[in-house]
């Protein structure tokens, strides 16, 4: 039974096509990751999975839905806990208390939580982006090269640290980058977006829990050369 | 303390420039007053209280036509920078009245409001309107899509998002309208005081100038200058203080 089904999906931008019949499914509890290069509409497919722009055909998706996006998205107006605790007010205050505090305790910013998003580091940003997200218990999760904007280091422990978050909410993920060593470490599947529509699917065969040390293995390796060769294949 | 000195020392410069001119006997002492005299003028002022009082009644205008002024601007700009209709309902009407200088609708302003405290502060208040309108409506225009699209998936609450998305995130462009209107509300205070009043800055500044008391004309310039600078300081000052978050915003 598939989480998200997406059939002959395309957006278009004025005279520009920007996808062109797009079809896609993700299982419950899925994280699939999107590779493509620059301009290669990732970025709109996730839009209009989220229901942000105009598109014709057909998206089913879950009702609950939570969007990171690379930057401009935690209010930099409130602190940690007042982001996460936004569009709570449906909880009662011991209940939404409670949500703060355990995903505070997720994004590991217990201590950082009456800091402003301008004091924070973008790690930690980023981490306060998927909390909040996460503290309106999604169905799905769409990410949007969320950590685009962060340096080699301070990715490699973001990725692992949404791994580790993955594997105890198992929420279905749709993960966007350009980078392709990223994607084949997180996801269970590789897709890559060109010419406006998929034009490859790899499965990602390593055994989860999975550590840093997979991605100096050679199938590792044989998998990335694989998918930049799609890529470059492509028109 | 550096930055006091660099503050006190220009117009410790231009004091000591002024004092030598007005010393050299160059200038008409009648036109152009030392020092001395404008501080004895001021000095007298302070004694019998009138400054005082004209400082009182002017902040209590500037402050009333500011706040108003600057409510509807905030208002009407976060509704026409976001809201389609509100955009083509009220724009081209703004966008008419926005060229005219606004002293010029003073003398309108007197027929229809007579010349009491109403009529100056509809006039500032005119006045300070369009600078924070404009502000507010483009600051609301250029809003990040990521913040309205995480508003969209958080809350379903129109008012909410108003009050704690759009608004904060065009805070920075409210802040220069209203200090934009804060120059131009001293403007007005002072031109509205000229005519039909009998109190205030302006109106003090008027009658000096009708009894030739150059010195005291130019102590209540400096009063108005300082109480200017004053005002707008403040403004950022608390600014600051409410919204802290700004000062790390441009990271």
């Amino acid at each position: 039974m598939s989480h998200i089904q997406v059939k002959n999906l395309s957006v278009h931008y004025d005279d520009c096509c920007a996808l062109n019949d797009v079809n896609f499914e993700a299982k419950k509890g899925e994280f699939v990751a999107i590779v493509g290069k620059s301009g290669s509409g990732k970025t709109t497919f996730l839009h209009a999975l989220a229901n942000f722009i105009p598109f014709s055909g057909q998206v089913t998706i879950p009702k609950t839905v939570g969007v990171v996006f690379q930057q401009y998205a935690v209010f930099p107006w409130f602190t940690a806990s007042e982001n996460i605790a936004f569009g709570l007010e449906n909880y009662n205050s011991e209940k939404q208390q409670q949500i703060i505090q355990e995903h505070l305790k997720l994004a590991e910013l217990e201590d950082k939580k009456d800091k402003y998003p301008g004091e924070l580091s973008g790690g930690q940003v980023q981490r306060v982006a998927l909390a909040r997200s996460l503290a309106h218990n999604p169905e799905v999760l769409l990410m949007d090269e969320p950590y685009g904007a962060l340096d080699a280091y301070t990715r490699e422990k973001m990725q692992q640290w949404l791994l580790d978050v993955w594997m105890t909410c198992k929420k279905t993920i749709v993960f966007v980058t350009h980078n392709i060593e990223e994607a084949m470490f997180l996801a269970d599947r590789v897709l890559v977006l060109s010419n406006k529509r998929f034009i490859k699917e790899l499965k990602v065969p390593f055994a989860r829990p999975r550590q840093e040390e997979v991605k100096f293995t050679p199938e590792f390796n044989e998998l990335r050369k694989e998918i930049l060769r799609s890529i470059n294949s492509a028109v | 303390m550096k930055r006091f000195l660099w503050f006190i020392f220009p117009i410790i410069f231009a004091i000591t420039l002024w004092e030598v001119i007005s010393q050299s006997g160059f200038l008409n002492s009648a036109l152009f007053p030392s020092p001395y005299k404008v501080a004895s003028a001021l000095w007298s002022m302070i004694i019998t209280g009138t400054i005082f009082s004209d400082i009182r009644d002017s902040l209590w205008r500037l402050f009333a036509g500011l706040f108003l002024g600057s409510l509807m601007g905030i208002f009407l700009g976060l509704l026409t920078g976001r809201v389609k209709f509100f955009a083509s309902v009220f724009s081209p009407l703004i966008q008419l009245l926005r060229p005219l200088p606004a002293v010029a609708i003073i003398p309108l302003v007197i027929v229809w409001f007579g010349i009491d405290d109403g009529a100056k502060i509809f006039s500032i208040s005119f006045a300070v309107f369009f600078p924070v309108w404009i502000n507010a409506h483009v600051g609301a225009q250029q809003i990040p899509r990521a913040f309205l699209w995480s508003a969209k998936l958080l809350t379903r609450s129109t008012i909410k998002t108003f009050r704690n998305v759009i608004f904060p995130a065009t805070l920075p462009f409210i802040i220069v309208g209203v200090r934009t209107g804060i120059a131009i509300g001293f403007v007005m205070v002072f031109v509205s005081e000229l005519a039909g009043a009998s109190s205030g800055l302006g109106y003090r500044i008027s009658i000096t100038h009708l009894a030739y008391r150059i010195d005291a004309m130019i102590a209540a310039l400096i009063v108005l200058g300082a109480l200017g600078a004053t005002v707008d300081q403040l403004f950022v000052f608390f600014t600051n203080r409410f919204f802290t978050w700004l000062k790390f915003s441009s990271k």
